[in-house]
Order: structure tokens, then sequence, then C-alpha cells
């Protein structure tokens, strides 16, 4: 059935060759065609939903989203609370998961080396970074909110930091792995003792990825719905206090998106905008952080 | 730059403005209302400095989250059982009272031309009656040409109270409905598919030909979906109007209900829309917070007494005055202080 070369090669035997050659040609046709057909797939999903979003994004946004808080259908409302809410516990949930997040990644790569708890809480974190954010919410909501009976700021913050955490764990710890061995004997052949050698050899050395770890961990973390609807609960008026319930940007959405009216709907669309294009730049800025210094 | 800045100074503004000694209450719970909550939310901050943060996250919610004491007063369409009030110390009153219509999509015809009775409902999300030109279809709708499509019922995926009402009135209209599944927030549906949400049921009856489902009299307003008329206990098939959902409220018996569970499905009344319900809040007997609570009792008396026109304009009904009065009377001697 199929062209085979005889022994004598190509060069005695054009005729088989040629016909091989064809056939290779051929599958390979197709299988770029199946390619390129899957990437425009792809890339027409994308550019259909950020095609939709910036025609009815646009189409809401004004300075009064910027301005006034959220109010009832037909009261012209904003987003001010849901946007200062949502800044407001997202930097407090990172500057919460950072620090930990980088100390167990050290201690995972410059301590636990083979250890059996280093393996273990490996895989504790592991699985923890594919948890659903949902059962993230579940749990801060059976440990803080029940409890202290109530919803709040805190709840929402201290939810968004257990995402935070498994993100940095990884990325601290696949950064550090990368520096060589070499230039930690070097450090250590100075003189240096090892918290020296991490401190200021390691760190300063993975610096843009541990940098760009926690950049992704923010733009994740920004956009989350799941963890904050049991934990801040959402609020309609302007409040600052992180002891009440907080308004946020994705449960905004997640009620204005499903309700009966026009002027909410319109609001949610805003909001996935401004959303989408915080977490856009968050990742351009993780790129040029990441990008090699010449 | 300039233009991020003075956005900023704006925001900031603005922020600052706002009155910040105003009190703060919490509550959860039922959807059904939260359009008409968020209105007397927003009039009450300015009438008395009152500010509510009402989260709508379903009856169910609203009752869990006050049992667990997360929030300042909880929100149910359904009302609660008598025993569980007193087991988690709680006070149930009702708040204001809403409509559920059926909602359908057949080509060619508009808001209100066809004419369906509870029996009918039932058996055709019993999975009895499967076709829109089913002889006792058009026995009711002469005049009206009804297609040969199939009927696809949609209900609540999620456990609602706009479900307990709509299968409440399913029970009272028939019987098999009543022996076999019965009444409340998720049910064993026999036929149709789920949707999540009131939006949900909605999007699904606008997307299926043939199809029919059932959601909060603001939502079909809000939306443009095309309503049925209903027979009522008298025999009248009526319209939804905010008039004949108005004389079904007037008729129910608030004096024989206990912890105000009126039942104001399918009342007497020659134009009553047959399917009516309260919606109730829960507040605790023994708060942990009194000034709280106080606040809570403050904002409804407001509501009751000055959030009549914005309901009307909700399409939703305030109540008696007599129950007005009977609620208050429950706060003085229930909640301690």
């Amino acid at each position: 059935m199929s062209a085979t070369l005889s022994h004598r090669g190509p060069a005695r035997d054009a005729v088989v060759a040629n016909a091989l050659s064809r056939r290779r040609q051929r599958v390979n046709f197709l299988v770029e065609a199946l390619c390129l057909l899957a990437t425009f797939v792809g890339l027409a999903f994308l550019a259909l939903i950020l095609a939709t979003l910036l025609y009815l994004g646009f189409s809401g946004l004004s300075a009064s989203v910027f301005t006034t808080i959220t109010k009832p259908p037909g009261s012209h409302g904003g987003l001010l609370n849901a946007i200062i809410g949502s800044l407001i516990q997202t930097a407090l949930g990172t500057a919460i998961g950072t620090p930990i997040g980088l100390l167990v990644g050290t201690y995972l790569s410059e301590y636990a080396r083979g250890s059996l708890l280093g393996e273990a809480v490996r895989f504790v974190s592991d699985v923890l970074l594919s948890a659903p954010s949902i059962l993230i919410g579940l749990f801060v909501y059976t440990v803080m909110v029940s409890p202290f009976g109530g919803f709040s700021g805190w709840a929402g913050a201290v939810a968004l930091a257990v995402i935070v955490i498994p993100i940095v764990v990884r990325t601290t710890e696949d950064m550090l792995r990368l520096i060589p061995v070499a230039l930690r004997e070097a450090a250590v052949a100075l003189g240096a003792p090892k918290w020296k050698s991490i401190v200021f050899i390691c760190y300063r050395a993975a610096l843009d990825g541990i940098a760009t770890g926690v950049l992704l961990a923010i733009a994740r973390i920004a956009g989350e719905t799941a963890p904050l609807l049991f934990t801040s609960l959402g609020n309609l008026n302007w409040s600052l206090s992180l002891t009440q319930p907080m308004s946020s940007l994705p449960v905004t959405i997640y009620q204005y998106a499903g309700s009966a009216f026009d002027d909410w709907v319109q609001l949610a669309w805003v909001g996935a905008l401004l959303i989408t294009f915080g977490v856009l730049a968050l990742n351009v800025l993780a790129r040029i952080v990441l990008r090699p210094r010449t | 730059m300039r233009l991020s800045k003075s956005l900023l100074v704006a925001a900031l503004a603005s922020a600052f403005a706002l009155p910040a000694a105003a009190q703060q209450i919490t509550g959860a719970g039922a959807t059904f209302p939260a359009p008409v909550y968020a209105k007397w939310g927003e009039a009450a901050k300015a009438a008395i400095g009152i500010e509510l943060n009402y989260q709508a996250i379903g009856s169910g919610g609203g009752q869990n989250q006050i049992f667990n004491r997360t929030v300042d007063f909880g929100a149910s369409d359904a009302p609660v059982d008598a025993d569980k009030l007193v087991a988690n110390k709680l006070l149930q009153f009702p708040a204001v009272m809403g409509a559920v219509v059926p909602i359908i999509n057949l080509p060619g015809i508009g808001a209100d031309q066809v004419k369906l009775t509870g029996d009918l409902i039932a058996q055709i999300y019993l999975g009895k009656v499967t076709k829109w030109n089913d002889p006792k279809i058009v026995a009711l709708n002469a005049g009206v040409t009804l297609p040969n499509l199939a009927i696809a019922p949609v209900y609540r995926a999620d456990g609602s109270g706009t479900t307990f009402v709509f299968t409440s009135y399913l029970s009272v209209a028939n019987a098999d409905w009543k022996s076999g599944i019965g009444a409340g927030s998720s049910v064993k549906w026999a036929a149709g598919n789920g949707a999540k949400g009131n939006d949900g049921v909605a999007a699904t009856v606008r997307q299926v030909k043939g199809g029919i489902g059932y959601v909060e009299n603001a939502y079909a307003t809000q939306n443009k979906l095309t309503t049925t008329q209903l027979r009522n206990k008298a025999g009248n098939f009526v319209k939804p109007t905010l008039a004949a959902f108005s004389e079904a409220a007037a008729s129910g018996d608030w004096k024989g209900a206990k912890n105000y569970a009126v039942d104001l499905i399918d009342t007497a009344g020659a134009s009553s829309w047959p399917i009516v319900s309260a919606t109730f809040i829960l507040l605790p007997t023994d708060p942990k917070d009194p000034a709280r609570s106080a606040n809570v009792m403050k904002f409804f008396d407001w509501a009751y007494k000055n959030g009549a026109d914005i309901a009307k304009g909700l399409e939703y009904i305030a109540l008696p005055t007599a129950v007005q009065d009977a609620v208050r009377a429950s706060w003085k001697s229930d909640i301690k202080g």
C-alpha cells in the first residue's frame, strides 16, 4: 500500500521517493490547515468576547460610573463603591497572602529539598492551587463569618489571600530553583550565612520572576466572585469599614448581569470592561517586568 | 493624566460628600422583593439616615444567614415554620406583597391573549398536556389560533421563593399535583427543563418556541414578557394588573394567620389575581446588637408609612394599615430592646 524506499536509497529509486515526498507534503498540508483552523476558532471566540465587551461596555461608560455609588434601578447609579471595595480587598488579600507564599516558597526551594515534609507541603499547595474558589469562600465563611457573626471586608480579603498563597508559593519556588547552585556556593565560599545568601543573592536574582508571580496572583483575585459571595457579601452603600460588608466589582457584576433592569445590565458590562482592562494592564506589566534586561 | 487626576478628585469629593454618620443595617434573602427594598433604602437614607444594605441571595440563603446571625435581618418569600421560628428565636413579619405570573412564547400571540387555568398549568407541568392545540387549551381560548406546537415547561432549577408561591398555587388548583408533587421552594418536577433564577427562566422561555414559565411580576413587566390571563376562584379570567393583585391582597385573612403567614393564593375576590404572596422579614427576638435591630424596625416602620407609592410604582402592594399596626405591636412585645 504505502510507498516505501527500497534499500538502494532515494537516488536510485526516484519514482518511489517522489511518491513518498508527495504523500508527506499532503499530510503536512492537511495538518497545517487543521492547526490554522483550530487557531482561528480559538482566536475568533476571544475576538468575539472582546468585541462584545468593548461594544457593550464602552456604550455605558461615563464619568458618573466612577463618581457615584451603586443605586436602585432607574436612579442613575455608578460603580464607585464597587471599584474602591475591589481595590481595598485585592490590595489587602495580596498584602496578607504574598509574605506567607514567599516564605513557604523559600522553604520549599532552600530548606526542604528532598524532605518528606517538603513534598507534603508542595502537594498540599498544589491541591490548593486547583481548589475551586467557591470552596475557599465557604471555608472562610465557616471560620470567620459564622463565628464572628457578620460578613466583612476582612473576610473577603482573607478569602482572596488564601487564593494568592499557592500561586506565590509555586512561582517563588520555581524561580528560586532556577538559580544556579554555583551562585549559592560562591556566597557560602565568601563566608555568607545561609539567610544572607537567600536574601541578598537568590531573591535578587529571582526578583523578576517572583514579582511576576505576585502580579499574576493579583490579576487572578481581581476577577474572583465566588470567594467574595460568602465573605464580604456586597454593599449597596458607601462603606470603607472592613468590619462591615463590602462591595466589589465581580459580585456587583454577578448581581447586575442577571437582573431585570436595563441600566443595571449596562453597568454590569461596564464593570466587566473595567476588570478586563485592569487584568490586561497587570498582565502587560508582568510581561514588562519579566523582560530580560539588556 | 490631567483627566485621571480630575476623575480621582471628583471620586474623592463625592465620597466624602456622602453622610458619614448614617447608620448601616444589613439584610439578605429573597430576590422577589429586592427592587422595592432597594428603592425604599434609597429613599430612607435621605429621610431618616438609615442605610440599608440588602443583598438578594435567595429566600433559602436569607433564612440560613439569619439562623447563623450573620446579618441583621433575613428575608424570605416562603414563611418559616412556627417551630423553626421558635427554635431560632425569630420574629416573622410581612414587608410587602407581590404577584407571580405565567409567561409563554407562542409565535404571533401577544400579552394576555391566552387564557389558562391553574388546573391546566398543573397538567402541563405534570406532562399530561403536551401540545398548545390540546382540546383543553383550545376550549378556553375561542378566537385565538393556537399552533400545533409542543409545550416546553421551564422551572426554576435553584431553590426559590417564587417556586414556592407557584407550586402552592398548583397544589390548590390540581389534586394530582398536591398529592404527587406538592408545594416547596424546590420540588421534584415531572416535566420540563430547569433554569437558574428569574432571568434564566425568562431567557429560556424567550428562546424556546412553545415555552411556558413563571416569574415574579416585576420581571415580566420590565422585560415585556408575554403573560397570560388566569381564571380565579370566582371563575373570572383576569389579566395580571396591579388592580387584580391589590384585590387579592385585600381579601387575605390576616387575623387567622399565625406568624403573619397569610395565604393569598387563589383568594375569593371577583377580579383577584390568583397567584399573590406576601414576602417576609425575619428578625431575631434576642438581638446581639439591639441598636441595629432597632434601626431595622425603624426602617420598616418608615417603609410602611411612606413606601406605598414606591411599591406601587414597581407593581408591589403595600400592607393594609391594620396589619402594619399589628406588626408594630409585635415589635414592641417580642423584640428585646
